[in-house]
């Protein structure tokens, strides 16, 4: 009360014309900084930072951009969880994130807030139990709309600002391979285990030959090693399970699979696997597998293993798998994962590492040895790798040899695409229009596009107000129109995005919450209502309400 | 001869320096913000496993205890094993290594060869036209970035023309035996031509420069003109006394020239692939592993003090008047 009257009394000293009355809003709201990686290595995420900078501008907020490299930006984020206000961050598409749970449950949950993924800090009761329930409905419909619902309050609560879902483009040639021969995967795009073992040759030139402008870093079923990395993984050893090209998980290495309730299931594995070496897979084989990463030898992938409770041999190629919880997820998040290795090999290593400090990560085979559809041939550091078809594999490719190109520089990789050096261009981050221009001008060249699972957002730190507010975090979302970054930032190559679900992923996509309004005015209203108002121009926090943070 | 005292002083010094490069390195790169767990980072990325991989990197100890175990593995000539390749450092860096030796000891030999004759000639044509076109020349292809002559002569040879490849040191998929069968086919040598011509273009400047200066002051010097007046052709006065007298000082330049060059060229291999270990290097400090950072610096410092010294050495054998001055 003596607040209020001595705000009056020093408004009618002033005798101004005060149309907002000061004693009805808190402090000014501290110059907000959002990180950002640098131009030059992610220019559509530095200029889309850019331009939401200059929209909030206008909200009457003071934001400051600043770069940096993503080892500092990430080691900031994750482990100085109460140091930053806003980042950019990017989610990548992987097979493996075509089922929701990782997206869904890993990203929001409240059991990560601390040392997790969740490094926003989202803390919702109610969606906890959603995200967990999702996770053990093995009824798809029953854990459709669960799914479904966790995006309407991730859409409600905007503890991320989704922007857009990149589009992602790949070329191949059309001389070299059937164009018919290429599988499109959603969410993942035409470079993928499918396309490399349906793609067919229309000649004599019988190799896939691509290019990563990463190093190859290992080639090591036990070791998550990197995005490159992953492609020939998944060529040289088998799983149980392999995500289709539509998303859902479908039967490889296991002929058939079923629930036998929700946390057993039982898998037939097929009779006519044999290691790269000629000698069967063995049920033995799988069940070690699946054993060898719960110990401590194999950390990146225990996590996956972690949910298995026993698994048990119930016939001559059945096995049983008995969960801890029940797991929609499993099916690709464990099964469709889980690199099938020959126990003959990994054992004796394994026992032998046991007593060292390394781990079975650091053990590099010198030819590797699995059994899928492709065999090891050479790898030759910074420059390729080289595998072979498997004419033994159940599912044996049609080209001849699999070649991958170490390509630091775009330019060239456009050239040789052009040359034929490589024929199918599966990596690019250059601009799209140029990369359009290119398969314009050469006929025998096919370019196809598709929309990522993944996506990119600005991260909001909601344990530093004012983003713990959820009106002040919708203002944000709706302050810009996402068609201005897709056209100014991607150049079109992209589609808006407002959950963490990409359209592209038709099997788990809930239309329903990706309506966003936009526009400046709207956004205002939004802060107006929820008490927000401009002191001279800055932004204000509602009554009440102090900045305890200063910059 | 250098007496057995100045090598032994020699050698002290040198491993003063190396300590002193290893220290710095040690503190650099930990003391760089980030870290090396960015590479990391997932939606399944658990606490445990964080905690894990820190006790890997031996990151959880304190400062000065890494410190001294990195001295006490230096000690037994061990660098480690990278975070990220999870291999030994030197076994890394000898994959790669011969790639860059024979990248920059091509384009060395090429830019001395014609550096030095250009500069000799220029200088014994002083005066001339030729001079004032080829000093403006020479110092532009000098001062030009290496990524932009090499993307020309790329965009020109290699996009337009087609007459080299894009990049990379072989053919996808070529077979070859050994490093001696993979060097001497006409694959790898197409393969080397543009990287190499870009490299000397950019080296060729600092020898012709040199050797033009040099060669002005030596075609001063009594004794040219003492063979000029013995009536020795033009031609001998230059090549056989003059240019020879001149060599010395582009002669050490060589000698810290391919000191330099096993540091790899970071640039020239990006733009053309090259599978050298100058990208090894800049991956390595961008994704902070500590160990494949340190390591391979160490090594390139190693290699750069042990030629200084050895020119130092050679050149008091060379010329008597350095120890008589030193």
């Amino acid at each position: 009360m003596k607040r209020i009257l001595s705000s009056a009394i020093l408004a009618a000293v002033a005798g101004a014309g005060v149309t907002i009355p000061a004693w009805a809003a808190g402090d000014t709201i501290r110059p907000l900084t959002i990180l950002s990686r640098p131009q030059a290595s992610q220019p559509q995420e530095f200029q889309s930072i850019q331009l939401l900078a200059q929209e909030w501008r206008k909200l009457g907020l003071d934001i400051r951009v600043q770069v940096m490299p993503w080892e500092q930006m990430s080691d900031l984020v994750w482990y100085q969880r109460d140091k930053w206000d806003m980042t950019a961050w990017q989610m990548v598409g992987r097979p493996e994130r075509l089922d929701p749970d990782e997206l869904v449950y890993n990203l929001f949950h409240s059991s990560t807030a601390e040392k997790g993924y969740n490094f926003v800090g989202y803390k919702n009761p109610a969606y906890d139990e959603i995200a967990t329930a999702q996770r053990a409905e093995t009824d798809i419909e029953k854990r459709r709309s669960l799914v479904f619902k966790a995006q309407e309050m991730i859409a409600a609560d905007q503890p991320i600002i989704n922007l857009v879902h990149p589009r992602v483009s790949y070329v191949f040639n059309k001389s070299v391979w059937k164009e018919s021969s290429v599988t499109e995967q959603a969410g993942i795009g035409i470079r993928n285990f499918w396309t490399s073992i349906g793609i067919e040759p229309v000649g004599e030139k019988k190799d896939i030959v691509l290019n990563s402008a990463d190093n190859v870093n290992a080639i090591n079923p036990l070791y998550i090693s990197g995005g490159t990395d992953s492609w020939i993984y998944e060529l040289l050893w088998d799983r149980l399970l392999r995500v289709g090209p539509d998303g859902l998980p479908r039967p490889w290495a296991a002929e058939s699979y079923n629930w036998v309730n929700e946390k057993t299931i039982d898998v037939t594995l097929r009779p006519d696997l044999k290691w790269h070496d000629g000698s069967p897979v063995t049920l033995e084989d799988v069940i070690f597998s699946f054993q060898a990463p719960a110990g401590e030898e194999a950390p990146m992938y225990k996590p996956f293993v972690s949910n298995i409770a026993s698994i048990e041999k119930t016939g001559e190629r059945t096995l049983r798998f008995q969960l801890k919880q029940p797991a929609a997820g499993f099916l690709i998040a464990t099964l469709a994962k889980i690199n099938i290795i020959p126990k003959k090999v990994w054992e004796p290593k394994i026992a032998e590492l046991g007593s060292k400090p390394e781990n079975a990560e650091s053990y590099q085979e010198p030819t590797p040895m699995g059994s899928g559809p492709f065999k090891f041939s050479r790898w030759l550091k910074s420059e390729e790798v080289m595998l072979e078809a498997n004419p033994a594999h159940f599912s044996a490719p049609k080209a001849a040899r699999w070649i991958l190109r170490i390509v630091p520089n775009t330019e060239a990789a456009l050239g040789m695409l052009k040359s034929g050096e490589i024929n199918f261009l599966s990596d690019y981050n250059g601009d799209v229009n140029v990369l359009e221009q290119l398969v314009a001008s050469q006929p025998q060249l096919k370019l196809v596009t598709t929309t990522e699972l993944g996506f990119r957002y600005v991260a909001v730190n909601m344990r530093r107000p004012p983003f713990d507010d959820t009106a002040f975090r919708r203002a944000l979302s709706t302050a810009f129109d996402r068609r201005l970054i897709v056209g100014a930032a991607y150049r079109g190559a992209a589609v808006p995005g407002v959950t963490m679900i990409s359209p592209a992923v038709q099997a788990w996509y809930n239309p329903g919450s990706a309506k966003m309004e936009a526009g400046l005015d709207k956004a205002r209203a939004i802060l107006k209502e929820a008490g927000y108002t401009l002191q001279g121009g800055k932004l204000a926090y509602p009554d009440g309400k102090t900045e305890a943070l200063k910059n | 001869m250098p007496g057995l005292r100045t090598v032994a002083s020699k050698i002290g010094q040198l491993l003063f320096v190396l300590w002193a490069v290893a220290t710095i390195l040690f503190l650099m790169f930990r003391l760089m913000p980030g870290s090396p767990m960015a590479a990391f980072i997932d939606p399944t990325f658990t606490e445990e496993q964080q905690q894990a991989l820190m006790r890997q990197f031996g990151l959880d100890r304190p400062l000065w205890e890494q410190y001294v175990i990195f001295l006490q593995n230096l000690l037994q000539f061990e660098l480690g094993e990278s975070f990220f390749y999870k291999e030994s450092v030197a076994r890394l860096v000898l994959q790669v290594f011969p790639n860059t030796l024979i990248l920059t000891i091509t384009s060395l030999i090429l830019a001395y060869a014609v550096g030095i004759l250009l500069g000799a000639f220029i200088a014994w044509k002083r005066g001339t036209w030729l001079e004032a076109v080829s000093i403006p020349i020479v110092l532009t292809t000098r001062a030009a970035p290496e990524f932009w002559v090499g993307m020309i002569l790329l965009a020109f040879f290699s996009f337009e023309l087609g007459w080299f490849p894009s990049g990379g040191a072989i053919s996808a998929g070529a077979e070859f035996e050994g490093l001696i069968g993979r060097i001497f086919t006409r694959d790898f040598l197409v393969h080397l031509f543009l990287p190499t011509l870009t490299l000397a273009v950019y080296l060729h400047g600092l020898p012709l420069l040199l050797m033009r200066s040099t060669m002005i002051e030596v075609l001063d010097e009594d004794f040219v003109t003492m063979a000029r007046m013995q009536g020795f052709g033009e031609w001998t006065v230059v090549i056989r006394h003059a240019a020879r007298n001149a060599l010395l000082p582009v002669a050490t330049a060589f000698a810290l020239g391919i000191g330099y060059a096993v540091a790899g060229n970071v640039v020239v291999e990006t733009v053309f692939s090259w599978p050298g270990l100058g990208r090894l290097l800049v991956k390595a400090v961008q994704s902070r592993d500590y160990p494949l950072a340190q390591g391979a610096f160490l090594l390139i410092a190693f290699v750069m003090i042990s030629m200084n010294m050895l020119a130092d050495l050679l050149y008091r054998l060379l010329d008597p008047r350095v120890v008589h001055a030193g």
